[in-house]
């Protein structure tokens, strides 16, 4: 099959597996005052995909001292069309970042997570909808995304959180992403510089070739479907898709909390420069 | 006490020292946010609070004053009113004209380390427009920033001498909060004037606003369903902000700052009430209030109108990208073990002597100043 043909048959398959008994289809979402099926809220998945997005036996966590507090949980996967379509020689590289993650992975040093995986962190994402913008904004780090309902625009440059347009098909949210960045651009220190994003703990990874569609739809008061095809031509072969549902946090007040974490990693990431820690 | 770097480092989208490329797509974006040369002299309200009778407030679906839209607070009138005009607080519509054209001359002539059209910061481009306030602080009448009180002069005193004590060269990440520090961004909230990235993008749900400043990305997550602030125990460096519908201003009070922020010497003791009210296509009024018993004398009250500027505003990025974080601090230890000569003394001295002028003449104050240098 050629590339186009197989995105959307990967497409069409995780739209068939994201319907579940009593939701799905059927569910009419309450529109906005604008008339848009009304994503606002907050909304988090419960799963381990953040840890691995593919299926994943429970083991020990990367750091001796944390034990059972840290280790890594067990996980069915997230990956419709698994495993992951790695190209032989990028697969490799997947096991050396794996290998070296708490020195290459973003999260660790309180970078913005980019897309799709600052969807699926442990943390609220808040969606603050109007009718020509989305805002999605996670607790981790504050990461923003700005969303561009019926944007035509080219990515202007590339960012960690990607330039995002959007369109409604029928009651299903779509969006394409694109300009993200690959690593750090040019820090001045190894002890800074990224050279790939992980899209989770495990090492899996993209580089700045990321094309990010995604579709989310109301299927229920309290869940979204959510589901993102990932597409880098110097990383996998075929376009690849997640799938999984988000929660609405439906805690009586909820509201983001402000986790600047820049200031709990800064004597990790300058520490031998340092006459002492900072705190 | 190092005195922070006022530099123009990045352009309307912001990042730390962009490559070549990124400047040539700063400038792409900034071409749209030209404002026409008539627009900008031109002055809207006087006095520029007072609503404009003609104008009817557009609204968003759910019937709100629709204050959506990328705006900016840059101005070239200064925080504190000039003591030279300590009894006018209003220019003319022809001095305010030429303070402003006197103003943006000093400041681009100050500017030299980029070509400012480069990055949309030149004041055309960036939609600043002349104020005929004379000063941004409207209460006090004096236009000037209340004394402290007797506790307060102490405590200020005290942190700074202790700022002094760990010497010229950064010791740690917390020790330059002008230029090695992403955390927050100090001018956010409450809004004080930056000379550039004083950009924000305001979106609206029915339950929600979110203000976004451009500078660190620094959002505003403001809700309007009437909840209550949350406990005390609860302190963050933005604050805890809760939003209403006053007619067709929106009122904003924010309490439970951080005691790690300093501003104008409270530590996050203050309380802060704003009041947004849309008065033309192109302006919302912005007015705050920030009160202190422990800290000063009496409240006092700020002006800022915001000006339409047209998107979009890009990501900041600032920790990822930290390259004054990693230079600031190998640059001191290197200095320590005399492995690198002492920054020379004449640039650097011609450099304070910039920003002490500026001051002088009562302009914005440069971040990393003695009022905006908290957590040292």
């Amino acid at each position: 099959m050629r590339p186009t043909a197989i995105l959307v048959a990967t497409v069409a398959f995780a739209a068939v597996l994201s319907v579940r008994p009593g939701e799905g289809q059927t569910y009419t979402a309450p529109r906005t005052a604008g008339g848009q099926p009304d994503l606002n809220g907050f909304w988090q998945a419960l799963n381990t995909a953040h840890w691995d997005l593919e299926p994943h036996t429970a083991a020990p966590g990367p750091v001796l001292q944390l034990g059972a507090a840290y280790a890594v949980p067990p996980g069915q996967g997230v990956v419709v069309d698994g495993p992951i379509p790695y190209r032989p020689d990028a697969l490799e590289k997947k096991k050396q970042y794996a290998a070296n993650a708490l020195r290459e992975d973003a999260e660790v040093k309180c970078y913005l997570p980019g897309v799709p995986r600052v969807m699926y962190m442990p943390y609220p994402v808040q969606i603050v909808q109007s009718d020509s913008t989305i805002l999605m904004m996670s607790e981790f780090a504050s990461a923003q995304r700005t969303i561009y309902v019926g944007g035509k625009n080219s990515p202007p440059a590339d960012t960690w959180m990607g330039w995002s347009n959007a369109q409604w098909e029928s009651d299903t949210l779509v969006i394409d992403s694109r300009g993200f960045m690959g690593g750090t651009i040019s820090a001045l220190d190894p002890e800074g510089a990224i050279q790939v994003r992980f899209l989770d703990r495990a090492g899996n990874y993209h580089t700045d070739g990321l094309h990010v569609v995604e579709r989310i739809r109301r299927i229920g008061p309290d869940h979204l479907s959510y589901q993102a095809t990932i597409e880098d031509p110097n990383v996998y072969t075929r376009p690849w898709t997640i799938s999984m549902p988000l929660y609405r946090r439906l805690e009586p007040g909820m509201q983001l909390g402000e986790f600047k974490c820049e200031e709990f990693v800064s004597d990790l990431v300058y520490g031998k420069y340092q006459k002492s820690p900072a705190r | 006490m190092r005195r922070g770097g006022f530099r123009i480092r990045v352009g309307l989208a912001g990042r730390k020292d962009p490559p070549h490329r990124f400047r040539r797509a700063a400038a792409a974006i900034v071409a749209a946010a030209v404002v026409s040369l008539t627009a900008t002299i031109g002055i809207a309200q006087n006095p520029p609070a007072a609503t404009n009778g003609s104008y009817k407030v557009a609204r968003t679906a759910d019937g709100r004053p629709d204050l959506q839209g990328y705006w900016t607070n840059l101005t070239y009138t200064p925080f504190e009113r000039p003591r030279a005009l300590a009894n006018k607080p209003f220019y003319t519509e022809q001095e305010a004209i030429e303070a402003f054209n006197k103003a943006v001359a000093d400041t681009t002539d100050q500017i030299v380390h980029y070509v400012n059209s480069d990055f949309g910061a030149t004041p055309v481009q960036t939609g600043a427009r002349p104020n005929p306030r004379t000063s941004l602080v409207i209460d006090p009448p004096d236009g000037r920033v209340p004394a402290l009180t007797p506790d307060a002069a102490k405590r200020e005193a005290a942190r700074v001498a202790a700022a002094r004590s760990r010497g010229q060269l950064a010791q740690t990440w917390k020790d330059d909060r002008g230029t090695m520090w992403c955390v927050f961004h100090d001018r956010a909230v409450p809004a004080v004037v930056a000379p550039y990235g004083s950009n924000y993008h305001i979106v609206q749900a029915r339950d929600w606003i979110v203000i976004t400043y451009e500078w660190n990305t620094e959002h505003r997550i403001i809700p309007l369903d009437g909840r209550p602030h949350a406990p005390a125990s609860i302190r963050t460096y933005a604050g805890d902000s809760r939003g209403r519908w006053e007619g067709d201003t929106l009122v904003v009070e924010t309490t439970n700052f951080s005691p790690n922020r300093n501003f104008y010497g409270s530590g996050g003791t203050f309380t802060l009430v704003e009041r947004f009210t849309r008065t033309a296509d192109d302006t919302v009024v912005h007015t705050y209030t920030v009160s202190d018993p422990s800290t000063w004398t009496r409240p006092w009250t700020v002006e800022l109108p915001m000006h339409r500027i047209n998107g979009p505003m890009l990501e900041y990025a600032c920790n990822e990208n930290n390259q004054d974080g990693f230079a600031t601090l190998k640059n001191a230890r290197a200095q320590e073990e005399g492995r690198l000569a002492p920054m020379d003394a004449v640039k650097r001295g011609d450099a304070k002597a910039a920003i002490t002028e500026r001051e002088e003449r009562g302009s914005a104050k440069v971040l990393g100043g003695d009022t905006q240098d908290g957590n040292k």
